[in-house]
């Protein structure tokens, strides 16, 4: 209540002062309705149902619709129906990642990550809480929740009779105890139930529309592998979701629908990327690393692409900043830490001195599209859903042992196929990489550190290159190797003396 | 009980609140919590530094400072780990009650601060403060937890860096601002002084709303409870059909 007296009643206020625009100005989309616009005017495709879900926004939780637009001409995007708060299918998800010891709105990936290691063994206690409807929707069971009735715990007692302790968040899981395998299991059920549920309700509205092509939005569209699911299994041929269909996605959702609905602006294609941050400067980086005594490098073009394509061949992980930034959470080429896909001992390496995250959670592998059907088994229509890694699809069981790194335990990977168009220069590194090393394939992780954001300029990218263990930095056309701390200008060590 | 080394004696204040921290340290769940407190805003804190490490355009100041965020996050993490290990041997109530950190809610009050618009003077200036702050205070923190050694060794160890913290940024202050570091401290002591105001202003506000919405939660709300209730037993669960103009106004923001 303090929340909303203290700040969303004034929002109008607050947007039209930060903006320096009237009040009147202001417009209002529902929360939903701008995950459809997001899903549906992002995606190049003139006609689609549409399906977004959350945890909650207003009151809708999910909603189902259509979508349909004309080249230069009218667009009308129109909701058939909705489940609302508290039946919601990201809280069911997000009880489970509080209950797995994870932070809520936040770490729901981790909880997808671990299922792998698990097996579906709860899916009957987890189908208590959460019951069909006859109308084909879905109701949870509130005896088992607190999340409508308190911000304080997500669940209820019910929950923990039902499914024993929850996991302490401070500690690790230790998967080879039979606690930490209880947790994996749980994340395992509840994964399958969720993806049980969309694939059911996705089925429904191809049934109920007839049309080939599915744009999903909102924050349970990022569940990479439920959206594999639903491809191979509802009857859409093709299914879209945009680089960033969580809650950031909206922004452009409410921008477009008032352009082309609101104002009834003719429609245009939107570019078909997720580039729409700011340009990185590579002088910014060759300044810098140059007063701190690193080793900086300006080559150009093939020179370039040599030399990290070298270096990733000789095992060195390179963070990777090319143009502008991505919009939302995933990497796909612009702010990137890139290493040789081959092997565990890489993975743990990055888990270990530079990620510093959990050793059950998978890196993502980036693969030419020419090329992606030899190593990734990927459906049709995959391919669209792997343009922004928004499908996880099987390794080919030949390639599994020389892409160790980058299949998870379940013989899968969260996928980016890349078309040169995209990111030509991340293309041609592939290119390059594959031609020293016989697999055009290579592990893409965000370019940040845990719990960071991703970076943006070359000065934030340079500051996390500092700080673990990246052995080369590009930005641009510069390219930075760092020294140990011995050879640079003055070691901290020396400056602590000298100053304290 | 003191250490003889002179950074380490607290201040006045602090050493006035002794007894208050004695019985907050004695209890183990306020402990946790405390602990817990102190991992968030260091590494809070540590993001502010690196965050300073980024903008500024002084080279020397950009790796001290980054080794500064990185003895941040590492205290963030000894913090978070001493907590865990409290937590193990004693699980947490749910309610810890009051834990009298009302007017310090950062260990180093890095919070609200801008980094992106303060000059390396401002910011040096700021952070000496805060780090002399927090090592007044985490030397009462540590001489309060004789019954705890692991706690003790781990604030021990932090009051090191914080040393360096403290040694480093008036050092820099002083080559940044030859002539001016005075005028600059006492800059930053009167801003402490009006974001100590804020607090308490916060706090006291903080309070009266509450009081003034739990009335208004027995007085007020009743009616409208019971009515939504009964709305919600009548609520059917399953799909709410959409009406085809229900949203096209978008001037109302309900």
């Amino acid at each position: 209540m303090k929340n909303s007296l203290g700040e969303k009643v004034w929002m109008r206020g607050i947007i039209s002062s930060h903006l320096g625009v009237p009040g009147r100005k202001v417009l209002f989309t529902e929360h939903h309705q701008s995950h459809a616009a997001a899903a549906f005017l992002t995606a190049p495709t003139c006609r689609a149902a549409i399906m977004t879900a959350d945890a909650v926004g207003e009151w809708a939780t999910l909603s189902v619709g259509d979508g349909e637009r004309l080249a230069n001409g009218p667009t009308t995007i129109r909701r058939f129906r909705e489940i609302r708060f508290p039946h919601s299918l990201g809280m069911l998800y997000s009880t489970f990642t509080a209950y797995l010891g994870f932070k809520v709105n936040e770490d729901e990936y981790k909880v997808m990550g671990l299922a792998a290691y698990g097996q579906p063994t709860l899916v009957e206690q987890v189908r208590k809480l959460i019951r069909r409807t006859p109308d084909g929707a879905f109701a949870l069971d509130l005896n088992y929740f607190e999340f409508h009735t308190t911000a304080e715990r997500c669940y209820s007692s019910r929950f923990i009779e039902l499914f024993g302790p929850s996991r302490n968040p401070y500690e690790p899981i230790d998967l080879d105890t039979a606690e930490g395998q209880r947790f994996a299991d749980c994340a395992a059920s509840v994964q399958r139930v969720l993806e049980d549920t969309l694939v059911q309700l996705a089925r429904a509205l191809h049934e109920e529309t007839g049309l080939p092509d599915l744009c999903l939005g909102g924050g349970v569209a990022l569940n990479g592998v439920a959206n594999a699911r639903i491809l191979a299994e509802s009857g859409f041929e093709r299914v879209f979701v945009p680089p960033a269909p969580g809650d950031a996605g909206c922004a452009i959702g409410a921008a477009l629908y008032c352009d082309r609905i609101c104002f009834g602006n003719p429609d245009r294609d939107l570019p078909d990327h997720p580039f729409w941050g700011p340009s990185v400067d590579g002088s910014e980086l060759a300044r810098l690393a140059r007063e701190d005594g690193h080793f900086v490098e300006d080559c150009y073009d093939d020179a370039l692409i040599d030399q990290i394509a070298d270096d990733l061949a000789a095992d060195r992980i390179v963070g990777w900043m090319e143009g502008a930034l991505e919009f939302g959470p995933r990497a796909l080429g612009h702010r990137s830490i890139l290493a040789a896909p081959h092997t565990t001992e890489m993975r743990d390496r990055l888990n270990r001195e530079i990620k510093y995250r959990e050793p059950f959670r998978p890196f993502a592998p980036v693969v030419p599209i020419e090329v992606a059907a030899r190593y990734f088994d990927i459906p049709p229509g995959g391919t669209r859903l792997a343009r922004f890694m928004s499908g996880v699809f099987p390794v080919r069981r030949e390639w599994r042992s020389r892409l160790q790194a980058i299949t998870h335990v379940d013989g899968t990977a969260r996928v980016q196929v890349l078309e040169p168009a995209m990111a030509p220069r991340l293309h041609a590194l592939l290119e390059a990489y594959g031609q020293r090393t016989g697999i055009p394939v290579l592990l893409n992780t965000s370019f940040n550190l845990a719990g960071e954001p991703i970076v943006n300029r070359a000065v934030e990218g340079y500051s996390t290159f500092l700080r673990c263990r990246i052995d080369v930095l590009v930005a641009g056309e510069t390219r930075v190797m760092k020294r140990t701390s011995a050879m640079t200008k003055t070691p901290v060590n020396t400056l602590k003396k000298e100053v304290a | 009980m003191y250490s003889a080394r002179p950074h380490e004696r607290p201040t006045a204040f602090d050493r006035m609140l002794i007894p208050v921290q004695r019985w907050i340290w004695s209890d183990a769940d306020r402990r946790v919590q405390k602990l817990l407190r102190f991992s968030e805003t260091e590494t809070d804190g540590g993001r502010d530094i690196l965050r300073a490490a980024e903008v500024t355009s002084d080279p020397l100041l950009r790796r001290l400072y980054l080794e500064h965020a990185i003895d941040e996050f590492r205290h963030g993490v000894l913090f978070r780990h001493r907590a865990a290990a409290l937590l193990k041997v004693s699980p947490c109530r749910s309610n810890s009650g009051f834990q009298g950190d009302w007017l310090t809610p950062g260990g180093h009050g890095l919070d609200d601060l801008q980094v992106d618009g303060e000059s390396d003077s401002d910011m040096l200036a700021f952070l000496h403060l805060s780090e002399k702050a927090a090592a007044s205070r985490f030397t009462v923190y540590r001489d309060v937890m004789q019954h705890d050694p692991p706690t003790r060794a781990v604030f021990e160890e932090i009051l090191h860096d914080e040393t360096f913290h403290m040694n480093y940024t008036l050092t820099q202050l002083a080559r940044v601002e030859p002539k001016r570091h005075r005028r600059h401290l006492w800059r930053a002591r009167l801003s402490r002084l009006w974001k100590v105001y804020l607090r308490l202003a916060t706090g006291l506000s903080g309070i009266l709303g509450s009081m003034l919405l739990t009335i208004q939660y027995f007085v007020l709300l009743p009616p409208f409870a019971w009515l939504a209730k009964r709305a919600a037993r009548r609520e059917l669960s399953g799909w709410t059909i959409v009406s085809p103009g229900g949203s096209e106004s978008l001037d109302r923001q309900y």
